[in-house]
């Protein structure tokens, strides 16, 4: 699947989909009309610009909300040429979106159902009230087979196809895991935080898995911090390695680790990750460590 | 947790399709119009007809959204000519319809040769801002399968879990094989496979569908979980083949689980099936052995117990 599926034909497809409203502008029939196609096939564009395949940049909501807006200011300015821009609202609550976006969505096109009825005799606008009610649950009968894929899955997902990478949501649970794991078997496991600059996270992000072995898993906690689970026969043998790891890994502000044995949560590491100095220095639980 | 197909609920709609036409065939013979009164009379029962073989098979349930947009085209077909203006309001019904019924492929190719036939068949059709503006709605609600399927790929691609029930999917469960392989290796430590197979469910889907299948599958998960730890693995290497990977684990403690949770399983109560029959056997991963030699073995022992 995850080959035969390609990033560029739906990003071909959007750019299509941006051309023609593009090319409508000249045939606008007023300045609002042309602003909003123009508006509509921009979006189109920087969409196409914007899609990738993974879960690094998950789109923004006023984002999402903009196709719906405009659809409905397009019906509003030009029912009267292309009354049949209404049928797209059934596309669009066909998208994976939240529940009261799905909700939106559905008042908008009832409101320009009523906006283009007034154009029509009244049995022709009952009869296409029906339709798009139909269309409409129709649309939303095949969002809602996406809906729990979406709900639980975001948690557990990788958020790159192929790294170890995992969302902060699931570090909670594999270090109860791991930590028993570490104490039945005996073994030396830490918990490493790193913290570094917005813009260098994805790429220290990929050079702590690439340096992490495979049963060790990374974790995004938030833009800028990432954590990993090490996983060593003894305390010498981790502080070796956390060294090489240090020295390897570029852009890395500050440093924080933690033998799972000794960890008390989560949110409490984070905090004294916070409140730890600003160099670039290890700190193993509450005493600090050589620095690097 | 699964995704419920929902064939009750797209037959209820196609039922309400039905009403709609009969209520329009009513409309033309209350306002005396005789002559129009056919078509919806017509295809009503055709669409009734789609509904009830919604709910049958995958074959006729796929036919179902054909005989669907077969009515719709007709009905369009024949309003769009009449009235000048107003009669444009129908003119983007077929492409969204075929959009929301088909999957996308079909329902691209469909939409792009029928285009031209739509457009002429309205009233002003050949205009350019007018196919423009058609061409546009086709394109954008195109967009929106579009995205269910960039969405859909992506969590395949990045889901360690089955899409059926809390297992791992094959690629995750081979890639987590191997880095426990290595950390035994690292460690010192010993390394187990429980495999299993499922011999009822493929039965269980064909007599009693889908919803049996689900029920039997989250039975084993949960029996599963129950009787392993935390940390141990649990994954569909094929339809009805699981592993169970015991990181740090003997042969005879392996064969300890193995026992456990098939004894757990037949004492299950599942509404069709009763007990629940798990094949299980056991292989143990030898100090020095390869991952491909581990996996060969575990293949083989998958084969042969599907086999019986």
């Amino acid at each position: 699947m995850q080959s035969k599926y390609k990033v560029s034909l739906l990003r071909l497809n959007l750019l299509l989909a941006a051309l023609l409203p593009a090319l409508m502008v000249p045939t606008a029939r007023d300045f609002s009309e042309g602003m909003l196609l123009g508006l509509a096939a921009a979006w189109l564009a920087i969409s196409a610009g914007l899609v990738e395949f993974s879960h690094r940049r998950p789109p923004l909501v006023p984002w999402q909300l903009l196709p719906s807006l405009l659809l409905s200011a397009l019906l509003w300015t030009s029912a009267e040429h292309y009354p049949f821009w209404l049928w797209g609202w059934a596309a669009l609550v066909m998208l994976p979106q939240p529940a009261w976006m799905a909700a939106l969505n559905v008042l908008l096109a009832t409101l320009s159902w009523a906006w283009v009825a007034r154009l029509l005799p009244v049995e022709q606008a009952l009869a296409a009230g029906l339709v798009l009610a139909l269309l409409l649950a129709l649309g939303l009968a095949r969002a809602r087979r996406l809906i729990p894929l979406h709900g639980q899955a975001r948690g557990r997902v990788s958020l790159e196809p192929g790294l170890r990478l995992w969302p902060g949501a699931s570090l909670a649970r594999d270090l109860a895991r791991e930590r028993g794991r570490g104490r039945r078997e005996g073994i030396h496991s830490e918990l490493l935080l790193v913290r570094t600059r917005r813009r260098h996270l994805w790429r220290v992000a990929r050079q702590l898995c690439d340096m992490t072995r495979r049963f060790e898993h990374c974790y995004r906690l938030d833009g800028r911090t990432l954590a990993a689970l090490l996983v060593c026969r003894d305390a010498a043998q981790a502080a070796s390695r956390r060294a090489t790891l240090l020295q390897r890994l570029g852009e890395v502000e500050r440093v924080r680790a933690v033998p799972l044995t000794s960890t008390h949560s989560l949110t409490e590491e984070f905090r004294a990750l916070e409140q730890q100095a600003t160099t670039r220095s290890a700190t193993q639980g509450a005493t600090p460590d050589a620095d690097t | 947790m699964p995704i419920p197909d929902t064939p009750r609920l797209l037959a209820g709609l196609y039922a309400l399709g039905a009403v709609l036409l009969l209520g329009q065939a009513l409309w033309h013979y209350l306002v005396g119009d005789y002559t129009q009164i056919l078509l919806p009379a017509l295809l009503a029962p055709l669409l009734l007809t789609a509904a009830l073989m919604r709910l049958g098979q995958q074959e006729t349930a796929r036919l179902s959204a054909y005989l669907v947009l077969i009515c719709g085209y007709l009905i369009v077909a024949t309003t769009l000519p009449g009235e000048g203006h107003l009669a444009l309001l129908w003119l983007g019904l077929p492409a969204v319809l075929t959009f929301l019924l088909l999957p996308l492929g079909p329902a691209t190719l469909l939409n792009l040769t029928l285009a031209p036939i739509w457009l002429l068949l309205a009233d002003g059709g050949l205009s350019l801002p007018l196919s423009l503006a058609y061409l546009t709605l086709v394109f954008a609600a195109g967009l929106a399968p579009w995205g269910i399927r960039h969405q859909r790929a992506l969590l395949m691609a990045t889901d360690p879990r089955d899409e059926e029930c809390t297992a791992l999917r094959s690629a995750p469960l081979l890639e987590r094989l191997e880095s426990e392989v290595e950390r035994a290796g690292l460690l010192d430590q010993r390394l187990a496979v429980v495999v299993m197979h499922l011999p009822q469910l493929e039965v269980a889907d064909e007599q009693f569908g889908a919803p049996a299948r689900l029920a039997l599958l989250d039975a084993f998960c949960r029996t599963v979980a129950e009787y392993s730890r935390d940390h141990d693995l649990l994954g569909r290497i094929g339809g009805a083949d699981f592993w169970l990977v015991l990181p740090d684990t003997t042969e005879s403690g392996a064969l300890l689980v193995r026992q456990r949770i098939e004894e757990a399983a037949a004492g299950a109560m599942l509404n069709d099936t009763g007990g629940l029959e798990v094949r299980g056997a056991t292989c143990a991963h030898s100090p020095g052995q390869t991952i491909m030699a581990l996996k060969h073995r575990l293949d083989a022992t998958t084969r042969h117990l599907a086999d019986g």
